[in-house]
């Protein structure tokens, strides 16, 4: 049956409050919670709304945020007693957590009101500071399940949405002049046309004027600076000749409106810009609630808690300084390089260096920034500022090759051509009118630049690449902005990271080599393991299924050596096999915890990564078409496993380190060839900013991952595959939409030529040709993406 | 035929004012959460039947029952 | 920014309702009246305040202006203050707009069936009413817009966004279309004149229909079907996008009413074009509507409520769907002036506004009295009724729309009308107003069945007049620098302002330079009216003939052969207000004078017509107007209306006022003496011989044979 608060299976023995079905204590005292301040209705919205958060006791984990400075920096507005946070809390998913983020102040009397921006999963909530402090409103919330993710750069807040409003008014704006001076202009083109006096032309044509100078001067400003802007870089992008269509149009147009012989092209002026600008918004879907530009400073802690003279006291991380000492707690990062003081350290290196298994420190060994104490706290001192540790500077000396050259897109080439050999046909047109009807020169030469206007080619990339976005997010595959789509095609070598990406680091695989154990002695070493909370250990006690355990007496731990005691009259001893046996591991290159039973070593476990479902199918898929590397930071353990899967020996390279990995990018790009990189943990970051196009693999995709271009759901990594070759069928759609637009181009430059290019030709070409690619562009995107890309 | 000029201005002016509401609706940021609002509006009934410490809201179960028996009660 | 509790009041809410109710029941029974009065035209007998043509625009007032008017007050009193968590602004204004508008709604029943109308569909009434509602219609809007501006919830809701337009545009419109010079208390004549008093009245009339009848009902729906599905919208984004996509193209509407009248073709083309663009916003708010109960459909289908809400919404988009059709010229030439278009407007009114209202006052009054509803089977009952009698309504006048125009567009071999004679047609489609009568009584018991309803409902329950709520206070406005000072800061933008605000200005001054030479080409043989044929028209307006019959000939050869040349625009240029008509129950009467043409009657037929129509023609269905021999013309005031007239354009003569009443009696008696020769009896200044005046004179200018 299922859980009543988060609906997860309660396993065999629920627990159970008031005889309703909770699968962990976590969701059962959030269930009371709610009862007590008679907010069941939680329930009622959405069944079974609940999240479910395992160890749910806090602890002083937020202490942090008594810290006056730290509060300065996250509240919004703070004075006369009334304050305003913005929290950013992931896990808000459905009409239930808005309801109840919205009823906050039932819970507690301090909160006033509290507001939920559902696309941005940030909740904005009001308090009386002289009631209720920071730290206990984000308590309260943790206590519900909805813990807010509070990292270094939520301080300091980015504003955006600046650019999402200004586009939403242009295209508003843009909107309500294209409706309006189409109905003006529309006498001129309807049967009975003819009979429209003088008054009415003049009155529509200033009218299309009036509405038509907002439109022109404000919602096509960007068309024009990014034109300049490219001009001044020596390179034609798109938007120039855009930016010419749009000069011609708008000089032809009022010049025929003033001189009052004619309606102008108005219409036609306001349709593209609207067009334009609709294309535009609907390239620039970002993803509001994820972000692409992390650093280390969003992975980091925001405080730590120092010890001077045995007094704990939180202190903001930017105040750290060196011979500082410091207090580490379960699952809790190191900020800085430092040296272990006491306390026995279990460092899970997997994310920051790769190294699958933990490591264990003595005293007095050096501690790199960014490993997660496992286990019981300890005490560090540190040696190195936050900004210099190993791997932030690391991070530091890739800043300056961050920004990326704009690469010449193949849109931007296109264009190159397209603005040459129009001006040329309107030279040509022009002079050969010259001989002819010097009047119509100037007409012919005005008209080719109107009509040839690349409003169907300039819609074609926006509108194509906006839907492969939309389906590839459709389908958890969420890149950062439509370049990237363009960056993919190009590549021809594709880079691996070990651990993180293609293993699950979450869980590993125990395997028993030597005598077969029977039962007693299978549950016997289970008991023992599930005393050490050292990770290997926990990995041996998951891997044996369903035994009961027994009580283990004198049970002793020696650090990095293993663990011993008595279970059910018998000595066993588990460890490293210099530990369990005293010689040397015969297979040193495989991570293996001995066991001694009563009087002989019965074998070992060997520890392996678990890897991602569907890896096989995936390396074949690529191995076809790309050339495979696979750098790990970890040892060469599964370096067995791996070859037969990436054929050939020279691709695996082990025991790299973050700099190695980089440099190893840059070499393969100097050879001219396009990289993809996939990694997810920090020791990647400079790797995947360094590639062409840096994707990560996330289980979680709101937990932290370093700054890349898109993100892959991890249970999507099967069809990486199809999203790449995706990306081919997406670049033929746009040149197929390409040749529909110089179509259109040819048949309007036939009219234009011959200089009797009507406003009624222009009003009908145009949003024809704009709206045919659009839909063709579109839908064939849709439509593939279903069939190439199959959601199993 | 001249009347059709006053009925264009009157409908541009009006059609500008309703642009101007626009451009201030966009600008206090009205569309910024396109989602919530059309929840939100669901929100109330529950607060008034959650019988809040002052009592006197329309509770779920003191709702008088119906005094003339037939068949089911539809909506509520 | 503390918390605050405060308390809606629902009274207005309540007595809303109540009023929404009881108008409509008084608005259908008109209906229902009129119904039987096509069928049984001496139904009213001698009673002249019971007949149809006078009864009509009650029955259209009522139910457009008292039943849906006061639905949508009530939906409004009631979801903006709960979507704001601000109570209304003021109860004193709140009192003011009700007992105003319900006085507004008895001067219309008590001024229409005596004779007091302005003739202009959907705004006929008498100027000081005129007044009184503009003023109330502004209190009305005062107390919206302070709640709105004193809001606790920073977002407005899409429903209160069409409450804004919906009281913006219906203020623009009812004034520009009640531009009237007053003569008299009781009567005016509006500044525009003929074909521009036609396009300017069908500029109000079909925006009424769009922002009185669409706009605050679309606000309804997105706030009642979420409510009663207690599911969020379907698409919140789509009903932003067609919100405003409706409000900025809102300056063609109109002209779909006088296809191939005398208004220019381009100006025809353009209403065709917006009409079929007004689709697309339309069927936006019907999808969102529809859509938002997919996955509820188990609970439509027992629930009255919902299944009241889906049948209005798809009636919406089924009217939406036709009124663009019916605005093609082809499908025009075809059903305008024929019933079909009474059919278009009764699945609108029956099946969208209606329903809608039928569904809320379903949902909200067992809230409001804080109780089950009395009966739900008999809640299906009345939707299942209803729905019957809606079709019965719309589908047999479906069939006497297309007879009546197959009919008069029918020839005969060799080339003649095959119906020459109207009453054919009239005969031809009596079965079918049987059938409407029935669908109208069928519709009529399902209301008295929802009245029942409602009214136990509310017996059996206590009304919760006050309900608590409680809502941040409003965030402190930040101290905004005068609008003009920030303008100031943006340089581009303020020049493209002032730029905007001079040349409007300008045009401003240009347009009454041209107004004033209004420049229709004006016919050399057309005259102004004498001034008993002044006082006969006058006549025509307050029993209401425009009502069936339409003075408007168009250029299809059918009607040229039927009534003779069609109407051109220099006819009717001194016609205020202008008499078109929109429905042709009796013949078209634009040329009723001309002796040539095979529909001229003599002055003694129009007599005996007048007094005992079917006596002359049995089977007609026209109510007979006996007491038009008894009632005498005013002589006092033609006078005025002359020196009316002429400052409203119409070229009479200087000082022709003086001598207006001698030229009256004059013709009089000339008539009279016709009459006396054919045996017919008259006293003097009777109504009846200024009718018949007016009657010989329509059409005869441009045949210039007298």
């Amino acid at each position: 049956m299922s859980c009543v608060h988060c609906g997860e299976d309660c396993g065999k023995h629920p627990v159970m409050w008031e005889d309703k079905p909770f699968c962990c204590n976590g969701c059962s005292t959030v269930y009371q919670i709610l009862n007590e301040n008679k907010l069941q209705k939680y329930y009622d919205i959405q069944p079974m709304s609940g999240i479910k958060v395992e160890q749910a006791d806090v602890g002083n984990k937020y202490s942090y945020i008594d810290n006056k400075e730290i509060q300065d920096q996250l509240l919004d507005f703070s004075d006369g007693g009334i304050s305003k946070v913005t929290l950013f809390i992931p896990s808000i998913h459905c009409a239930s957590c808005i309801w109840l983020l919205e009823n906050l102040y039932i819970m507690h009397k301090g909160i006033i009101a509290s507001s939920v921006n559902f696309p941005k999963k940030t909740v904005n909530i009001t308090f009386n500071d002289n009631i209720v402090t920071l730290r206990q409103v984000v308590e309260l919330l943790v206590s519900i399940h909805y813990i807010p993710e509070i990292t270094l750069d939520h301080l300091e807040k980015k504003e955006s949405g600046k650019s999402e409003k200004s586009l939403l008014l242009k295209i508003g704006i843009s909107g309500f002049s294209f409706m309006n001076v189409m109905l003006y202009n529309f006498p001129e083109y309807l049967p009975g046309g003819d009979e429209l006096s003088s008054m009415f032309t003049r009155f529509f044509g200033i009218m299309s004027f009036i509405l038509a100078l907002p439109v022109v001067i404000y919602c096509a400003k960007d068309y024009y600076l990014s034109a300049f802007k490219g001009l001044k870089h020596k390179m034609i992008n798109i938007d120039v000749p855009i930016t010419l269509g749009i000069i011609t149009l708008f000089i032809q147009s009022s010049y025929e409106v003033i001189t009052g012989d004619g309606i102008g092209y108005m219409d036609s002026l306001i349709g593209l810009i609207f067009f334009l600008l609709i294309g535009k918004w609907y390239q620039g879907k970002t993803y509001s609630a994820l972000s692409f530009e992390r650093d280390y400073k969003s992975y980091f802690p925001v405080a730590v808690t120092k010890i001077n003279d045995g007094k704990e006291e939180t202190v903001p991380l930017s105040e750290l300084r060196v011979p500082d000492r410091i207090l580490i707690r379960n699952q809790e990062i190191i900020p800085a390089d430092s040296i272990l003081i006491t306390g026995e350290a279990n460092i899970d290196y997997s994310f920051v260096t790769g190294e699958s298994i933990p490591v264990t420190k003595k005293s007095g060994d050096n501690i790199f920034a960014g490993g997660r104490q496992m286990g019981s706290s300890i005490e560090i001192e540190v040696v190195k500022e936050v900004e210099q540790s190993y791997l932030t500077q690391l991070w530091n000396q890739e800043n300056k090759k961050d920004n990326k050259v704009q690469l010449n897109t193949l849109i931007n080439k296109v264009s190159e051509y397209f603005t040459v050999i129009i001006l040329l046909i309107a030279l040509v047109s022009a002079v050969y009118w010259m001989f002819n009807d010097p009047k119509l020169a100037l007409f012919a030469f005005t008209s080719v630049l109107i009509i040839a206007c690349p409003c169907a080619l300039a819609l074609t990339v926006p509108f194509t690449f906006g839907s492969t976005m939309r389906q590839f997010g459709r389908k958890g595959f969420y890149i950062k902005n439509t370049d990237v789509i363009e960056n993919l095609r190009g590549i021809n070598s594709i880079i691996f990271d070990k651990t993180g990406t293609i293993t699950i680091n979450s869980t590993m695989k125990a395997q028993f080599i030597g005598k077969e154990l029977d039962d007693e002695q299978l549950s016997i070493v289970k008991s023992l393991a599930s005393n050490s909370s050292h990770p290997l250990s926990a990995t041996v006690k998951d891997s044996i299924k369903n035994r009961n355990t027994f009580i283990v007496e004198n049970y002793r731990e020696f650090p990095s050596l293993g663990i011993s005691g008595v279970v059910n009259g018998k000595r066993v001893n588990m460890g490293s096999c210099k530990f369990v046996t005293g010689k040397d591991d015969p297979n040193p290159e495989s991570t293996n915890v001995y066991v001694f039973i009563d009087d002989k070593v019965h074998g070992y476990f060997k520890i392996e990564n678990s890897y991602r479902p569907g890896l096989k199918s995936v390396i074949n898929k690529l191995k076809k078409v790309y050339q495979l590397f696979l750098l790990s930071g970890d040892n060469q353990a599964e370096k067995k496993n791996l070859s037969p899967l990436f054929g050939s020996e020279s691709n695996l390279l082990f025991n790299q380190s973050p700099a190695d990995k980089m440099k190893f990018v840059e070499e393969r790009k100097k050879k001219g060839e396009k990289v993809l990189m996939i990694g997810d943990g920090l020791n990647d970051a400079g790797a995947l900013i360094e590639s062409d196009v840096g994707l990560t693999i996330a289980d979680d995709i709101y937990s932290f991952s370093p700054a890349c271009d898109g993100i892959i759901e991890s249970s999507r990594f099967k069809q990486l595959p199809e999203f790449i070759r995706f990306t081919n069928t997406s670049i033929l759609i746009v040149i197929i939409s390409f040749i529909i637009s110089f179509l259109y181009n040819f048949v309007g430059l036939y009219f234009a030529v011959q200089g009797n290019l009507s406003p009624i030709i222009a009003a009908i070409l145009m949003p024809i040709s704009s709206v045919s690619v659009v839909a063709f562009a579109t839908f064939s995107i849709n439509y593939l993406a279903g069939r190439l890309i199959p959601d199993f | 035929m001249s009347v059709i000029i006053i009925l264009v201005i009157v409908g541009i002016v009006v059609a500008s004012l309703f642009l101007i509401g626009f451009i201030w609706a966009v600008k206090s940021g009205q569309y910024e959460d396109m989602y919530s609002p059309s929840v939100r509006i669901l929100f109330d009934d529950y607060k008034e039947s959650a019988n809040n410490d002052d009592g006197d809201m329309l509770a779920d179960n003191n709702i008088p029952e119906n005094k003339y028996k037939n068949d089911k009660i539809s909506n509520q | 920014m503390e918390l605050q509790k405060f308390t809606y009041d629902n009274k207005l809410t309540n007595y809303f309702i109540w009023a929404t109710v009881g108008w409509g029941l008084v608005g259908m029974l008109v209906g229902l009246t009129l119904a039987l009065e096509l069928i049984f035209p001496n139904l009213s007998g001698e009673i002249s305040w019971l007949v149809f043509s006078r009864i009509r625009p009650v029955h259209t007032n009522a139910a457009i202006f008292a039943f849906v008017g006061n639905g949508f007050f009530a939906a409004i009193y009631y979801s903006m203050p709960r979507l704001l968590k601000t109570p209304m602004y003021s109860k004193a204004l709140g009192n003011i707009h009700f007992w105003g508008w319900q006085l507004i709604i008895v001067l219309a029943a008590l001024t229409y069936p005596f004779g007091f109308t302005q003739s202009k569909e959907y705004a006929e009434l008498i100027w000081p009413i005129d007044v009184l509602v503009v003023v109330i219609w502004v209190v009305f809007g005062l107390n919206m817009f302070i709640t709105i501006i004193n809001r606790r919830v920073k977002h407005i809701y899409v429903a209160i966004w069409f409450y804004i337009a919906t009281w913006v545009t219906i203020a623009v419109l009812y004034i520009v279309n009640n531009l009237a010079l007053p003569v008299t208390l009781t009567l005016s004549y509006p500044i525009y004149a003929g074909i521009q008093d036609a396009l300017v009245q069908w500029w109000y009339g079909h925006n009424a229909v769009a922002f009185f009848l669409t706009t605050p009902i679309l606000g309804m729906m997105y706030y009642f079907i979420p409510k009663a599905a207690n599911r969020p919208i379907y698409s919140y984004k789509l009903s932003i996008i067609h919100f405003w996509a409706l409000i900025f193209l809102y300056i063609w509407a109109g002209p779909h009413h006088l296809l191939y009248s005398a208004l220019p073709d381009w100006a025809q083309a353009l209403g065709v074009v917006f009409s079929v663009m007004l689709i697309a916003p339309s069927w936006g708010g019907m999808i969102n509507g529809l859509l938002t109960l997919r996955g509820a459909w188990d609970k439509v289908r027992e629930d009255p409520v919902l299944k009241m809400f889906v049948v209005g919404v798809t009636a919406y988009g089924m009217a939406t769907f036709e009124g663009p059709m019916l605005s093609l010229k082809t499908v025009n030439a075809l059903s305008h002036f024929t019933d079909w278009t009474i059919a278009h407007v009764h699945i609108g009114t029956l099946g969208w506004n209606s329903m809608m209202n039928f569904g809320m006052i379903y949902w909200l009054v067992p809230k409001l009295f804080k109780t089950k509803l009395y009966s739900a089977k008999l809640a299906n009952a009345h939707f299942w009724i209803a729905t019957l009698g809606m079709l019965f309504f719309s589908i047999p006048l479906y069939f006497a729309g297309f007879t009546q125009a197959l009919m008069w567009k029918e020839f005969t071999a060799e080339g003649f009308l095959a119906y020459p004679n109207f009453l054919e047609t009239v005969t031809q489609i009596l079965p079918m107003y049987y059938l409407r009568a029935f669908g109208g009584t069928l519709y009529v018991i399902g209301a008295v069945l929802f009245i029942y309803n409602v009214w136990k409902t509310a017996a059996q329950g206590s009304f919760v007049r006050y309900e608590n709520d409680e809502a941040a206070a409003k965030a402190p406005a930040k101290p905004k620098e005068s609008f003009h000072r920030r303008l100031e800061g943006r340089p581009l933008q303020f020049t493209v302002f002032a730029l905007v605000a001079i040349l409007i200005g300008g045009l401003v001054e240009i347009i009454p330079m041209y107004l004033v030479k209004s420049n229709i080409p004006t016919i050399a043989a057309v005259k102004p009216y004498t001034p008993l044929e002044l006082e006969g028209r006058d006549v025509y307006i307050a029993e209401g003939c425009y009502l069936c019959h339409s003075q408007m000939i168009r250029p299809f050869r059918n009607e040229t052969e039927r009534y003779g040349e069609y109407t051109k625009a220099g006819e009717t240029v001194y016609d205020h207000p202008f008499l078109f008509g929109s429905k042709r129950t009796g013949p078209d009467l634009a040329r009723a004078g001309v002796k040539s043409l095979p529909n001229y009657k003599p002055d003694s037929w129009h007599f005996n017509h007048m007094i005992n129509p079917q006596k002359v023609s049995p089977e007609s269905i026209m109510p007979a107007y006996p007491w038009l021999a008894d009632n005498e013309i005013d002589l006092s005031v033609t006078p005025d209306k002359i020196k009316a007239m002429r400052t409203l354009g119409v070229p009479y003569a200087e000082g022709f006022e003086d001598i207006a009443v001698d030229d009256l009696k004059a013709q009089y008696a000339e008539i009279a003496k016709g009459l006396r020769s054919s045996g017919i009896e008259v006293g003097d200044n009777k109504e009846i011989v200024a009718l018949i005046a007016y009657l010989q004179r329509l059409g005869t200018d441009v045949y210039n044979n007298k």
